[in-house]
Order: C-alpha cells, then sequence, then structure tokens
C-alpha cells in the first residue's frame, strides 16, 4: 500500500500506530498490542478551497478522491475486523446520532445500535467490492464526507451465507494533526433478502 | 427532473431566485414532520395491526418483551442533525381501534374475524403447522393472512364457530419433539386485507396485486385488472399462463410480512401534498406529473412492492423466556423517512428510469449537478468466473479492493455531468422494472436525501438482450429546482442473480415478467477479468 510518509510520524495519537500495519486487503490487527480505541485516522485533510467557491478545481477533486480513497481502505479493514471479532467495539465507530438500517431495520443512535449489535449472531465476512466516492460539499455544507459501498458475503452463525451490499456516509472530524472518520449513516441488505 | 428549455442552469439571475424559492419549498418539504411517538405505542402498535386493541396485552402467556427495534423517541435523532424521524404509518396506528371494527363483507354482511396463534409457532413450517391443525380440526377452516409475529405464528379466521373448533384442537396436537402445540383464540378487527376491500377500485387494485398469498393454486387472477407496468405486458408470454404465479413471486410478497396496503384515508392524505413550484421551464415529463391526486396513485400504481412491504412491522428477533440463542432480524422492505419524501423520491426514480431507459439517456444532464461523481461496479467473487452477463460492464467496474493504481482508480470515476452522462449512454439499454424497486432512505438532512434503490432491469439490445440483471444504486441528492432533486453522487453495482456460485442453490432467483437467456460464455470471456 502506499506510504504515507512523514505524517504518520507525527504525533502520540493511539490511532497512527494501526496504519503502520496496514498492508493490505486481509491486514491483521493482532498486531496493535495494547492499542484500546477502534478509530479510522488518515492524514490530515488539505486546506480547503477558498470559501467563496463552491465548485471544487479539478486538483482539489483529485485529492478528495484519493483522501476518500484512503479512508474508504482504512476504514473497511476495521469495520468488519472489528464486526466478526470485538462486535462490542463496534459502534465506537459510529457517531453518536448516527443511523442504520439493516434489511429494512432502522436502528437509530448509540443506545440502539449497541443493543442492535449485540443481537446479532457473530460474523464472518468476506468483502470483495470495494468502491467510494467523496461526497458534494452542496450536499454535506462542507463536512467532508465519503460515501463508501461494499459488497461481498457474510455467514451469521445460525444462518446460511448470504451476499450483502453496504452502503456507508463517513464523516471526517478533523484536527490538525489527522482526520478521525466515523459512521454517519449505514445502510446494509442482503442481495437475496427477500427470500431469507 | 426539470428539463429547461434551452436554458443553462448556470448563472442567470431567473435561475437564483428560483433556487431560493425553492430552498423554501424544499424546507418544509424536508423539515421532519414528526409526530409523537409513544414508545409503548410502537412496539404494540405492531400487535394493534390486526385491530386487536382490545385484547393488546391480555391473553398472550408471553412474558415481557424485549424490543431491540423499536425505537425510542430519545434516541431518534437525524444523521447530522437532531431532527425527529418521521415513521410511516404512524398516524394509522394511531387511530382508535374501534373504528376498524365497523365495515362491511363486500357482499354486505358484518364479518366476525378471529385471531388464532400458536405461541412459539415460528419454529413451524406454515403448511405443516396449518396441515396437524386441520387434521385435528373439527370443521374445515381457511387460514387468513397467515403470518409470523415475534416467536409466534397467527391467522385469522372469519367465523365464531370454526375459532371454537380451532380452539379445541389446543394441546391435542404436538410436534416432532413431541411438545403440546398450543392454540389461543381472540376476537379481532377486521383485518387490513379485507378493509381495503371496502374502498376504492383502484386500492382494491393494488391490494390485488400485492396480496397473493403465496399460494397460487386459489382462484385466477384477472391480470386485466392489475396496475402493472405496462410494458412488462409484452414481453413475456409465459406471463399470460400463469399469471398469477409470475405476479405473486415478482412482487416479493414474502409470507412471512402482514401486507400493509395503504388505505383510501392514508392516500387521500397525499393529495393534500402541495404540488410543488410550477416553474416555467418544466419539461412536458414534468408537467404530466404536475397533478399530485392522480399522480400519486399512479405512482404507487407503479411500486405495488413498497406498499406491500413499507412501513415499521413487528421484528422476529425478541427474546422469549429462556431461548437465549441470537436470531436474524426479519428482512423488510424499503424504508422511506416519511411519506412526503417517499413522493419525492418515487416521482424522481419514475422520471429518472423514464429517460434511462428511453434510449437517449443525454436527457439526464438535468437531473446532475455540475460537479456530480458517478462510479459503477459489478462483483468480484475470487472463485468463480464472472458471467458473461456482466461482461460490458467489466471496463467501467470500479473496485478499489482490486485495483490499486491511482490514476485508474481516478478515471473510473467520472466527475461532472457532462463526463457522466457519456458514461452512461455507453452502458447497455436497459428497461428497468419499477414493480421491483426496493427503496432504502439511509440518510436525510435538511441539505441532502440519500437512498439506495435495489431492483431489477433487463437489457434490450445487443449480445446479451434478454438477460435480467440485479441492481442496487445509491443516490445522494440535493434540492434541485421544481421540487425535484439534484444528484451529486449515483453509484451503480450490477450483479447477475444466477449467477453466484455455490450460493445459487441457497438463493431463489426473482423470477420477473421478462425471459432470460443468458447464454454461455466462451473460454475467452472466462478470462476476462476486471484489472
Amino acid at each position: 500500500m502506499r506510504k504515507h510518509g512523514s505524517h504518520w510520524s507525527q504525533g502520540d495519537r493511539e490511532g497512527y500506530q494501526r496504519s503502520n500495519y496496514y498492508e493490505g486487503p486481509h491486514t491483521s490487527h493482532s498486531s496493535r498490542g495494547g492499542r484500546t480505541r477502534e478509530e479510522v485516522v488518515t492524514p490530515p485533510l488539505p486546506e480547503h478551497a477558498a470559501t467563496g467557491s463552491q465548485m471544487a478545481t479539478s486538483l482539489d477533486f483529485k485529492t478528495y478522491v484519493d483522501q476518500a480513497c484512503r479512508a474508504a481502505e482504512e476504514f473497511v479493514n476495521i469495520y468488519y475486523e472489528t464486526m466478526d471479532k470485538r462486535r462490542r467495539a463496534l459502534t465506537r465507530l459510529y457517531l453518536d446520532q448516527a443511523t442504520l438500517i439493516w434489511n429494512g431495520n432502522v436502528v437509530s443512535g448509540l443506545d440502539a445500535l449497541n443493543n442492535f449489535f449485540d443481537t446479532l449472531p457473530s460474523s464472518e465476512f468476506q468483502v470483495n467490492m470495494l468502491d467510494c466516492q467523496p461526497v458534494h460539499e452542496q450536499a454535506t455544507q462542507s463536512q467532508t464526507t465519503v460515501l463508501i459501498v461494499t459488497s461481498g458475503t457474510v455467514k451469521f452463525d445460525g444462518n446460511k451465507q448470504h451476499f450483502f451490499n453496504q452502503n456507508f456516509l463517513l464523516t471526517a472530524q478533523s484536527t490538525p494533526n489527522n482526520t478521525v472518520w466515523k459512521i454517519a449513516s449505514d445502510c446494509f441488505r442482503f442481495q437475496d433478502w427477500s427470500s431469507s | 427532473m426539470s428539463l429547461p428549455s434551452g436554458h443553462n442552469m448556470g448563472h442567470t439571475d431567473q435561475v437564483v431566485q428560483r433556487r431560493a424559492r425553492c430552498w423554501d419549498i424544499y424546507q418544509r418539504r424536508f423539515s421532519s414532520r414528526s409526530e409523537p411517538v409513544n414508545p409503548g405505542m410502537h412496539s404494540s402498535s405492531h400487535q394493534q395491526q390486526d385491530g386487536d386493541a382490545a385484547m393488546h396485552g391480555a391473553h398472550m402467556d408471553s412474558p415481557v418483551r424485549y424490543t431491540p427495534y423499536a425505537i425510542s423517541p430519545y434516541n431518534r435523532k437525524g444523521s447530522f442533525r437532531k431532527q425527529d424521524q418521521t415513521h410511516v404509518n404512524m398516524e394509522r396506528e394511531q387511530k382508535p381501534p374501534e373504528r376498524r371494527m365497523e365495515g362491511n363483507m363486500p357482499d354486505g354482511t358484518l364479518g366476525s374475524w378471529f385471531k388464532i396463534t400458536v405461541p412459539f409457532g415460528i419454529k413451524y413450517n406454515e403448511k405443516w403447522l396449518l396441515n396437524l391443525i386441520q387434521n385435528e380440526c373439527s370443521v374445515p377452516f381457511v387460514p387468513v393472512e397467515f403470518h409470523y409475529e415475534n416467536m409466534h405464528a397467527s391467522f385469522f379466521v372469519e367465523n365464531a364457530s370454526i375459532a371454537c373448533a380451532l380452539k379445541n384442537v389446543s394441546g391435542k396436537i404436538w410436534d416432532e419433539n413431541n411438545e403440546k402445540i398450543s392454540i389461543f383464540v381472540n376476537p379481532a378487527g377486521i383485518p387490513h386485507f379485507v378493509q381495503r376491500e371496502l374502498k376504492s377500485e383502484k386500492v382494491e387494485q393494488i391490494k390485488l396485486a400485492v396480496n397473493q398469498p403465496c399460494d397460487v393454486s386459489q382462484e385466477a387472477l384477472d391480470i386485466q385488472r392489475l396496475p402493472f407496468y405496462p410494458d412488462m405486458m409484452n414481453h413475456d408470454t409465459t406471463m399470460a399462463s400463469n399469471p398469477r404465479k409470475c405476479m405473486a413471486a415478482s412482487l416479493h410478497v414474502h409470507e412471512e410480512n402482514i401486507p400493509t396496503v395503504m388505505s383510501a384515508g392514508e392516500m387521500d392524505k397525499w393529495k393534500g401534498i402541495e404540488p410543488g413550484e410550477k416553474c416555467a421551464d418544466r419539461s412536458p415529463v414534468c408537467t404530466t406529473l404536475s397533478d399530485n391526486s392522480s399522480n400519486i396513485n399512479s405512482i404507487l400504481e407503479l411500486f405495488p412492492k413498497l406498499l406491500c412491504l413499507d412501513g415499521q412491522q413487528s421484528p422476529r428477533a425478541t427474546l422469549c423466556g429462556t431461548e437465549a440463542h441470537k436470531r436474524l432480524p426479519t428482512c423488510k422492505g424499503g424504508f422511506f423517512g416519511s411519506e412526503m419524501l417517499k413522493n419525492l423520491v418515487l416521482q424522481f426514480l419514475q422520471q429518472y428510469y423514464l429517460i434511462y431507459d428511453s434510449g437517449d439517456r443525454q436527457g439526464l444532464l438535468s437531473a446532475y449537478h455540475d460537479e456530480a461523481c458517478f462510479s459503477m461496479s459489478i462483483p468480484f467473487n475470487p472463485e468463480d468466473s464472472a458471467p458473461s452477463s456482466l461482461c460490458k460492464y467489466f471496463k467501467d467496474s470500479r473496485n478499489i479492493k482490486i485495483t490499486k493504481d491511482p490514476y485508474l482508480r481516478g478515471e473510473l470515476l467520472k466527475h461532472t455531468k457532462r463526463d457522466i452522462v457519456d458514461s452512461l449512454s455507453a452502458l447497455p439499454k436497459t428497461q428497468h422494472d419499477l414493480s421491483s424497486f426496493l427503496v432504502d432512505m439511509w440518510c436525510q438532512t435538511e441539505w441532502m436525501l440519500c437512498f439506495s434503490v435495489n431492483g431489477m432491469f433487463k437489457e434490450v439490445e445487443g449480445q446479451s438482450q434478454g438477460s435480467v440483471l440485479a441492481f442496487t444504486r445509491t443516490f445522494i441528492a440535493t434540492p434541485g429546482s421544481s421540487s425535484s432533486l439534484c444528484i451529486v453522487n449515483d453509484k451503480l453495482f450490477v450483479w447477475d442473480t444466477g449467477h453466484q456460485g455455490t450460493q445459487s442453490a441457497l438463493f431463489t432467483p426473482v423470477p420477473t415478467a421478462f425471459s432470460s437467456s443468458v447464454p454461455a460464455f466462451s473460454q475467452e470471456q472466462q478470462k476476462t477479468l476486471p484489472s
């Protein structure tokens, strides 16, 4: 994977350590050792275009695309590994007021999300497809957001395997040192939901 | 979306004014109409959906309900802002149950309905259970609206003496583990499906379309009466021979869901929605859809699935007694934040796919923001060769798990409306099946709407003509001109339901009215995979 250079050696935040181990689609995170928090972290965001401009120049757009890809790759690894192996920590990846629509079931807010993930059987996810797009700032009022779309298979304990599609809106919370991404909205469906 | 005649959606004063007016309208539309929700009401109302309010909580020997999916008002917040979410059908659930006891059967008599419940009946297969009961029951009975509710199985019968006979069966039947099966009998209000029969003909048509039990052996369906997507009628001769079977299957009637068809009263409520601004530069397409009252009915007719499966229903994953193993929540139909948004989105989709399927996708230019993004993907299954039905989509498929090259990643993400529409125009010509659409509205804020459409489409020309494919398309949209939506992000995912490798035996392909003929793929094509 691409190296992030000197950005990664900066700062004392826990989140940075993870990126050193990020190598590919099936990264094992067990080497993180004592780190306790689930976070999706990428380098700080580039300076936004001048405030008067709503239209990103092509240079800015390329930057947003790259940043979106970075966030997406980092996120997807952490999310599904956490879902499979550290289910109780999963809601740390969500904003307090995040919403999940799971096969048409609406789950809103952290409390409900905690309950929901607690009642869901244990899972084994395999992600085969990942795509992402930067969300236009007109839709988000300049709160940097990435649309992430995944697809693959999942086996929930006690149930047959399903193909699934999932969509996330990931939103950035920026600090001078880094960017922390959290899920604002999540939409999950089995591809064969009607026969399940 | 409106097609401004000779208008550049750029920087004229007119556009600015229009946007300001539309913003007001949009604000009114998108601001939530929160209705007070009694958390107790939300979960218990599902027991009341059969009008059983008087019996609520009384007869069942069920322990305290654990409803992880009930949304308390304190947790219902918007995605980016604190807003109350509205719930579809909440008004209906707040109606006093007594009203539901009124009404006449089609033949003019007052039916008396009873709800028959088998506790923990969720363990049992429907046919097996009904046969077992019928074998022991002294009179023949016709179970109506069989469904699973929480851990129990229920159905209705329309006769007091039959209900009595069924009650006598309780404790006299055993399951395969030699456990006694009990039967509870309660008077019920007139079930929804019966109520709908009493209303307008249009509603009756829709009911016929969506409310078929999966048992197709009942009386023949009069297909002429069905408000079906007109084009589909021409495409499949097999449909004429067994229309009911095709209909039930293509409408995804899930036997475990209670069909919740909208009452005429709710449909009347939609007529009150403001028609939106009348902009002078509306396209002919928009103009014909500006009459809301008939428009809404005709839109509903195009999306029968949404009527069937919309709304909140009792989740199955309720812990009862000592049963502790985890179950997956019931899969449900699409979710909309509110009826108003549903209308907006359905209108948008109807217009969008009308143009998308028309053969000339240039008309979609006005649907997109100048700086919109689009990308598409097909599945990547490491074990399988990709089927030829998707070969036309290989070159545009963007999968950043596979594609690491930043240049290629950039190329495959289309940016600006012009590039997007050019790219869409190069995709195969299609015919989308609106009746198969299922929509999840999964994020709404003051500035944007984010929803995913799941459905089926057919390719209508070229080598794969006749191929039926499935898709999920995610749109992020902001308010556009004249109460329309303006797409800023568009993500299309296409897959072939018939080629999901080892899972195909478990997954039931969705039959549609389209004939499906996927050509066998050659060795050469098998080697072609996304880079």
